[in-house]
């Protein structure tokens, strides 16, 4: 069986690294519950504007959108280590020890190098947008590169947390796929 | 290469990549990168970051979290006890009773909260136990539950429903309003069939068990309300002129919130760290499923296969219903394996087109294709519902929680059958309430 | 060779109809050249278009130039209240010096116009019309663009921003009062059904928006002689097509309000005046304030006759 790991978040031991990933990672994800609860706020203030005091909304909207984007980015790397993200493993639990630790290294090389892509591009185009001034074309006039840092910023902290758990696995700390039976 | 010969490249690749462990938001990924490297060269590559971030900046999505920490919240405190001990109380003496007040209880709340596994999770949670020790049969227990949670996503507000609308721009209010009626076609299926299996299981005697006096039934009344709060005051912000209906959702969020820390004394910060703690993991598991499946279409329309596909299927000539046939029996597979969202932001750029083209109402098609993944959500191998009966009750096995839900799984086929037989029961509404659609 | 064109709208619109043109054409002139058209955001959503477009990872588009003013402020100046009278005005403008400067902007992002052309929009009331300055204090407004907002907002309208796509919900519910977009997104949305007053462009219209077909300038310099003269060609058609085609959707707008019996409103040279009055204070004011050379370019733009 599969799905929504209701397993153990991943396992650290005692290796400073691991540790050290994994407070790092639920930083990120304090961050990302924080930038919810703001963009919640954010709305309600918005619409007390307009109702209740038929004011003008010039910023709301788009602050709100560049919060749940940056709640998405910088959250990943905690939904990583709490397993959060959803997954299929029919092959893994079709696999025995040998084979599935071996498609573990693979899928997780996989993410690490995808991942990995993402941060280079992710970083080269917010520095596009810092180093040309690119701002947002409403009359609030956001300067983009403060929404874009959320992709550098959370790819960085994905890929530490995938290498964490690349090694984990590789170093027999964690279990491959969190799958503890094996 | 030929396009369709692509695409079919593509389907092999993203099943194998899907099906071994990956975690879904990053095999799209995976799969986008290579074809789009080893297809489209490296000028798409290098867009695959500002394609990710793009699909996110769009304010309807803010609802996802909103109604997530909605249910979340509510789930958190005895409310869902409460609904279900009130429910409970007043239908004791019909038999089966106790089955027929969970499946009411997961439908209430089913239109406070967005998602499906939450609402498994806020009945399941005392419901379960309950039916287990009055002498109900393990498999009914688990099953009406993990079925009647499945309404999270029907009956509105419904996640779902957010990323259907978002991915064929349709209207959010439309879409909530087409799930109501069809939402309680399948709460009354549901019950029908659970009556009938307790009438014929010829213990109705023992299962009615449990008397209440009037003054019991009324002194439960009271704890009731938060709900209907909560509920009218969703409903008044969305259709009464105070907000967009995505702007609501952070009405509601506050709503339930406030409820749960003021009526339920939800303040400890623990606890509140664990609501959203949740929420803040089902919700960036969602988006980012959004945001990569964002680039698996960047990457199936950048290399020109999903309008060959839409061709190709629109040469074939078939009957609708033909075409309506085999749609259904495609989503029902790909829901067996992926997450409603996922499939529905995969399949929904193809789908479109063929659904209009043979003339198909695209808010009618949402309903069934809610359903259809409703199915997905108590199927295996990756049924959310199931594991959270898991979690619930660990000692019930998987495959019991199953057979108990197969029934269901029955109901949920005729209202689909019945949907395709009468489409107004999801056009009807939206249309009495905010005119006939564009 | 084969070209990616990617843009906004639907396939019956007069933008995808200007493109079709182009791609036909060449098509037709066999140089073997191919323009492969994505239409409806399929590849890239509206506002996205501008950045790959001039990094060479698109070839072209049709894009309201605005949409990239937070890259290059002064495409601000093709959405500007009061600086385009009318459809024959708009042609003028798109020959004039004004123009040439654009384009030097838009080379400097490596871009070039094949295609130029302006769309007209007005104003929907959803109870009284809207004409002149004097009918906006109070009103919750959904404006389209910057400049408009500024206006707006200094006309004492509240402002509420959202997709064009919600209007129509936002006016039924009782969000929005008043509304400012192009004639054909008011007849797709179906706002007639909302409102109860509609001030379309006529002899006056404050609201016209640059809508161009782009391509990336390295792209064409890289096609052989005979494929850049297939395109210049059709881009000449295509040209003239779309001239006709934005006059005639005012007109069609117009149309389609009156025969849902919605009231029809005309804005007064005099009206107008106030608008461009106030647009000076509001809109052209914080534009020279946030332009390097702004002045002289909105002034060239207003010199045009
Ligand atoms: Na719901
Ligand atoms: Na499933």
């Amino acid at each position: 069986m599969a799905g929504h790991s209701s397993a153990a978040v991943a396992h650290t031991a005692n290796n400073p690294f691991l540790r050290a990933v994994a407070a790092l990672s639920t930083l990120a994800g304090w961050c990302s519950a924080a930038m919810i609860v703001a963009a919640v706020a954010i709305t309600c203030q918005m619409i007390w504007i307009r109702f209740v005091m038929n004011g003008s909304t010039i910023w709301q909207t788009e602050a709100v959108i560049y919060l749940m984007i940056a709640a998405t980015l910088i959250g990943l790397s905690y939904v990583q280590r709490l397993r959060g993200h959803v997954n299929v493993d029919l092959l893994p639990l079709a696999f025995g020890p040998k084979a599935r630790k071996m498609l573990a290294v693979i899928t997780l090389g996989l993410s690490v190098a995808v991942v990995g892509i993402m941060l280079f591009y992710g970083y080269e185009f917010w520095h596009f947008a810092w180093e040309r001034g690119w701002r947002s074309d409403t009359v609030w006039g956001v300067r983009l590169w403060i929404p874009y840092l959320a992709l550098p910023i959370g790819f960085a902290l994905l890929l530490l947390q995938l290498v964490a758990d690349l090694y984990a696995v590789i170093a027999g700390i964690d279990a491959p796929f969190g799958l503890e039976d094996a | 290469m030929d396009p369709l010969l692509l695409g079919a490249l593509v389907a092999v690749a993203t099943i194998g990549v899907l099906f071994s462990g990956v975690s879904v938001a990053l095999g799209l990924l995976i799969v986008s990168g290579g074809f789009l490297v080893a297809f489209d060269g490296m000028r798409s590559l290098e867009l695959m970051p500002e394609i990710f971030f793009g699909k996110l900046d769009n304010f309807a999505l803010l609802s996802i979290p909103m109604f997530i920490i909605m249910g979340a919240s509510i789930a958190s405190t005895r409310a869902g006890a409460d609904l279900y001990e009130a429910l409970e109380r007043w239908l004791t003496r019909v038999p089966g009773g106790l089955v027929v007040s969970n499946l009411g209880a997961c439908a209430l709340f089913a239109a406070m909260s967005g998602s499906s596994p939450a609402t498994c999770a806020a009945i399941g949670k005392m419901g379960i136990p309950e039916m287990r020790k009055r002498g109900y049969p393990d498999g009914v227990a688990a099953g009406s539950i993990a079925a009647g949670g499945t309404l999270g996503i029907l009956i509105p507000p419904s996640v779902t429903m957010i990323v259907y609308g978002i991915a064929t721009e349709s209207s959010i209010g439309r879409l909530f309003l087409a799930g109501v009626i069809p939402g309680l076609l399948l709460v009354a299926l549901f019950m029908a069939w659970s009556l009938y299996s307790t009438w014929r299981s010829g213990e109705a005697s023992v299962l009615s068990a449990g008397r209440y006096s009037w003054r019991e039934r009324f002194e439960i009344l009271p704890r009731v309300l938060p709900f209907l709060a909560i509920i009218v005051g969703v409903l008044y912000a969305m259709y009464g002129g105070v907000a967009t209906p995505s702007e609501t959702a952070a009405v509601g969020a506050l709503l339930c919130l406030v409820i749960a820390m003021v009526i339920y004394k939800l303040w400890n910060p623990k606890d509140l760290w664990v609501v959203l703690r949740d929420s803040t993991k089902e919700s960036v598991m969602i988006l980012a499923i959004i945001a990569a499946a964002g680039v698996f279409s960047f990457m199936l329309s950048s290399l020109f296969i999903t309008q060959s596909i839409a061709e190709w299927i629109g040469t074939l000539e078939a009957n609708r219903w033909v075409i309506m046939a085999a749609i259904n029996v495609f989503l029902l597979i790909a829901g067996f394996f992926l997450p409603p969202v996922a499939v529905i932001l995969m399949a929904a750029p193809i789908l479109l087109p063929i659904i209009t083209s043979a003339g198909f109402d695209p808010i009618w098609f949402a309903v069934v294709l809610t359903i259809n993944m409703e199915i997905g959500l108590i199927s295996p191998p990756v049924g959310l519902n199931l594991y959270v009966i898991n979690g619930i009750a660990p000692d019930i096995s998987l495959r019991t929680i199953l057979m108990g839900s197969l029934p269901f799984v029955a109901c949920m086929i005729v209202a689909i059958v019945l949907l395709c037989l009468f489409p107004g029961l999801a056009t009807w509404l939206p249309d009495l309430v905010m005119g006939p659609s564009v | 060779t084969e070209l990616r064109l990617s843009h906004q709208w639907s396939d019956n619109d007069v933008r995808h109809k200007v493109a079709q043109i182009v791609a036909d054409e060449v098509a037709a002139a066999d140089v073997d050249l191919e323009i492969r058209i994505f239409p409806t955001q399929s590849l890239f959503k509206a506002r996205e278009q501008y950045t790959p477009l001039s990094r060479g990872q698109l070839d072209m588009t049709v894009l309201p130039l605005s949409y990239a003013g937070g890259q290059q402020p002064a495409y601000n100046l093709t959405l500007m209240p009061g600086l385009v009278k009318n459809h024959d005005h708009a042609a003028r403008l798109n020959d004039s010096e004004f123009m040439g400067e654009i384009e030097k902007i838009l080379e400097s992002d490596d871009i070039m116009t094949l295609v130029p052309g302006y769309l007209a929009g007005g104003f929907a009331g959803k109870d009284g019309c809207i004409t002149g300055p004097d009918d906006m204090p109070g009103k919750q407004t959904r404006a389209a663009g910057k400049a408009f907002e500024q206006m707006l907002a200094g006309a004492g309208a509240s402002i509420a921003s959202m997709a064009s796509s919600e209007i129509y919900n936002a006016m039924q519910t009782g969000v929005l009062d008043a509304a400012n977009t192009s004639s054909s997104s008011f007849v797709s949305y179906r706002i007639y059904e909302q409102v109860n007053c509609y001030t379309p462009a006529g002899d006056y219209a404050l609201w016209f928006m640059y809508q161009p077909l782009l391509m990336n300038k390295s792209t064409f310099d890289d096609l052989t002689e005979e494929q850049q003269a297939a395109l210049m060609a059709g881009a000449e058609k295509a040209t003239a097509f779309y001239l006709e085609e934005a006059k005639k959707e005012d007109a069609e707008s117009r149309k389609v309000f009156e025969d849902a019996g919605v009231e029809i409103a005309e804005m007064s040279e005099a009206e107008f005046n106030a608008w461009r009055e106030l647009a000076k204070e509001t809109s052209y004011k914080m534009f020279i304030e946030e332009t390097p050379g702004g002045d002289k370019l909105l002034e060239m733009a207003l010199s045009v006759d």
